[in-house]
């Protein structure tokens, strides 16, 4: 609960905070400060020290799961704020209402950790999406981001009309809002032929989410938006609004496997190797290292899927090391790349000369991304891939498909990482300040640590 | 026949008259006039159902607001003979074997539904329609998605407020 309302709460106070001051470097350093509340009064929460209890009739539920959850994207956007607060300030003329929407759009993510009941997913999504639309398109004087901006709310909307439409449905079928397995108190009066409703709910529902988290064949948005949307806020939807989406997948999903029968097990992964195609292979042909990172976005939403394909441990620790392990890398390399002039690959032709740590940052990055050992994207990788195995062997095929997929990405990973190293050129980048640099490092090194010790951060889960 | 039974015979025609209007009618703006008739045939349901305040939002929000703004799109986008897109033969034929195929779905389950047949609707009674019951349960069972939307409609709000404003 503390983490809902305080995020809430330092929203409010950004928002408020805007009015007295004007000036950029303490609106971010502001917003630093909330944000490390928020953190503590979390922490506090977590270790039992200090606690909100609110009367929830059910309808949120605390649990270690979502609580750890909570911890990790409450610490990356404090790492993100840190790395990239003035490039938000500066995305448009609201430096502070910017901070107070990022804060608006966390608290739905905290929501849909720990909602336990329908009303509260629908108010999730739409709490953490809507700011979304606007920050997309905060640069007005820019028309692709404009353009970016309708197009994810026009969308945007027509999924949640279909998320609607599957929680009506959904009730139809089972007589409540609830998420917990089963029918209703009132089941006698829901006749049998009534049934029938709850697949079709539930299929809805996951249409709508699929939408959310951009796995094919919904994905048809996020480029454009990625692509069209300041670089900045592009690397929050990337990271913590997309994982945050697919905890709201395993949230219900897990509950209601008893629902999911054997249609499901073919839809799943059909709906995974289709993102991972349509992520994958049109990447490769991309010129513009931030339309790239989009796709390479979706084919990591594919990845991510197997923890829903598997709802086992291994699934579930595996999703919170992907998480970890994607974010901390993708941010990073927006971070990089908001601070280069050229977004195509050209533009960074010979930074390794001119900039060698952020050359030699974004490489630990661009490596994870792609998977390789030594790198916390292997792990996370692996996990994913072991839920499958060990749900059945069965699977396979399923995995095999999988890694000849990431065999795909690391081309164009590699590009970038070519174009840094091996290609003559003079990279040009704006103004980068010693902190920006040891920060990047810090992250790097965090990403090789988890890499090579991914039991250091799971422990933490179980502590 | 009873007061009440007459006035629910005469709403359900007025509602299905003007439903076949809404998709007969030739002017948009004449779909939407009737289209306004249907909500209002159908919140004098409600009203017969002993849900008054559905009724009452069912006036202010889809009569009021969203008709509203049907007219005001319909009225920008200035529609008229020459800029109607011309629908071929077969789009018509598409769009009326996907229409059919749901009517028969329809009445196929409305056929099969055992447990409605010769029921009516019970009017005058039961009070899960009243302000005060939807009040208190909104109060008690759902007062932290109450609360919570505030949320929502604050960060909409000051999205509208940067996106609107002049630089």
């Amino acid at each position: 609960m503390n983490a809902i309302i305080f995020s809430a709460l330092i929203g409010v106070v950004m928002m408020l905070g805007g009015i007295v001051i004007k000036n950029n470097a303490s609106i971010q350093s502001l917003a630093i400060i909330l944000l490390f509340i928020l953190l503590g009064s979390h922490l506090a929460e977590y270790y039992n020290l200090f606690n909100i209890h609110i009367e929830t009739h059910g309808m949120l539920a605390k649990n270690r799961f979502g609580m750890f959850f909570n911890t990790i994207i409450i610490s990356l956007t404090l790492l993100y704020v840190l790395l990239s607060g003035d490039e938000i300030a500066k995305a448009g003329t609201y430096g502070a209402e910017y901070f107070a929407l990022l804060f608006f759009s966390l608290c739905g993510a905290t929501i849909l950790s720990s909602y336990n009941n329908l009303l509260m997913l629908f108010l999730g999504v739409e709490i953490m999406t809507i700011p979304l639309f606007v920050l997309t398109a905060s640069e007005k004087k820019n028309l692709k981001s404009n353009e970016a901006g309708l197009k994810y709310f026009l969308m945007g909307s027509f999924s949640t009309g279909i998320l609607l439409m599957g929680i009506a449905l959904y009730y139809g079928g089972t007589g409540l809002f609830a998420i917990e397995a089963g029918i209703g108190k009132n089941a006698n009066e829901i006749q049998q032929t009534l049934r029938i409703l709850l697949p079709l709910g539930l299929l809805f529902i996951f249409i709508s989410l699929a939408f959310k988290v951009s796995a094919a064949p919904f994905h048809f948005w996020t480029p454009d938006v990625y692509d069209g949307a300041p670089s900045v806020f592009t690397s929050f939807m990337a990271t913590i609004v997309k994982t945050a989406g697919f905890i709201a997948f395993i949230r219900l999903f897990e509950l209601r496997s008893v629902d999911m029968s054997y249609s499901w097990k073919i839809l799943l992964p059909l709906i995974i190797i289709l993102t991972l195609l349509a992520g994958n292979i049109t990447a490769v042909f991309q010129q513009s290292v931030k339309r790239m990172l989009a796709y390479s976005s979706i084919a990591h939403a594919g990845f991510m899927l197997f923890a829903l394909y598997n709802p086992n441990d291994f699934g579930k620790q595996g999703i919170l090391l992907y998480t970890v392990a994607y974010s901390l890398a993708t941010i990073g390399t927006f971070a990089v790349l908001t601070k280069m002039k050229d977004y195509t690959y050209e533009g960074y032709n010979g930074l390794a000369k001119s900039k060698p740590v952020l050359a030699a940052t974004n490489t630990i990055f661009l490596l994870s991304l792609a998977g390789i050992p030594l790198t916390a994207g292997f792990f996370a990788k692996y996990y994913m891939l072991a839920s499958a195995l060990k749900e059945s062997t069965r699977n396979l095929w399923l995995v095999i498909v999988a890694v000849l997929f990431a065999a795909v990405s690391v081309y164009y990973y590699f590009r970038v990482i070519q174009a840094m190293y091996f290609k003559e050129g003079n990279a040009e980048t704006t103004e980068i300040k010693p902190f920006f640099k040891v920060l990047l490092i810090i992250i790097a090194a965090l990403i090789i640590v988890i890499g090579l010790m991914p039991s250091l951060l799971l422990d933490l889960f179980y502590a | 026949m009873a007061i009440t039974e007459i006035i629910f015979w005469f709403l359900s025609a007025l509602a299905v008259i003007s439903a076949i209007m809404v998709v007969v009618s030739k002017s948009p703006v004449h779909s939407v006039l009737w289209l306004v008739t249907v909500f209002f045939a159908i919140s004098g349901h409600y009203i017969l159902l002993n849900a008054q305040f559905i009724a009452i939002v069912n006036i202010i929000v889809y009569a009021g607001a969203i008709m509203v703004l049907f007219l005001f799109v319909l009225m920008l986008m200035n529609l008229n003979k020459e800029t109607e897109p011309q629908k071929n033969l077969w789009m018509k034929l598409t769009g009326v074997i996907s229409g059919g195929c749901l009517l028969i779905i329809l009445i196929s389950l409305i056929r099969q539904a055992t447990e409605i047949k010769g029921k009516i609707a019970i009017t005058k009674t039961g009070d899960i329609g009243l302000i005060k019951v939807l009040g208190k349960e909104l109060f008690s069972n759902y007062v932290v998605p109450f609360e919570i939307s505030s949320v929502l409609f604050l960060s909409a709000m000051i999205g509208a407020v940067v996106i609107g404003k002049k630089d």
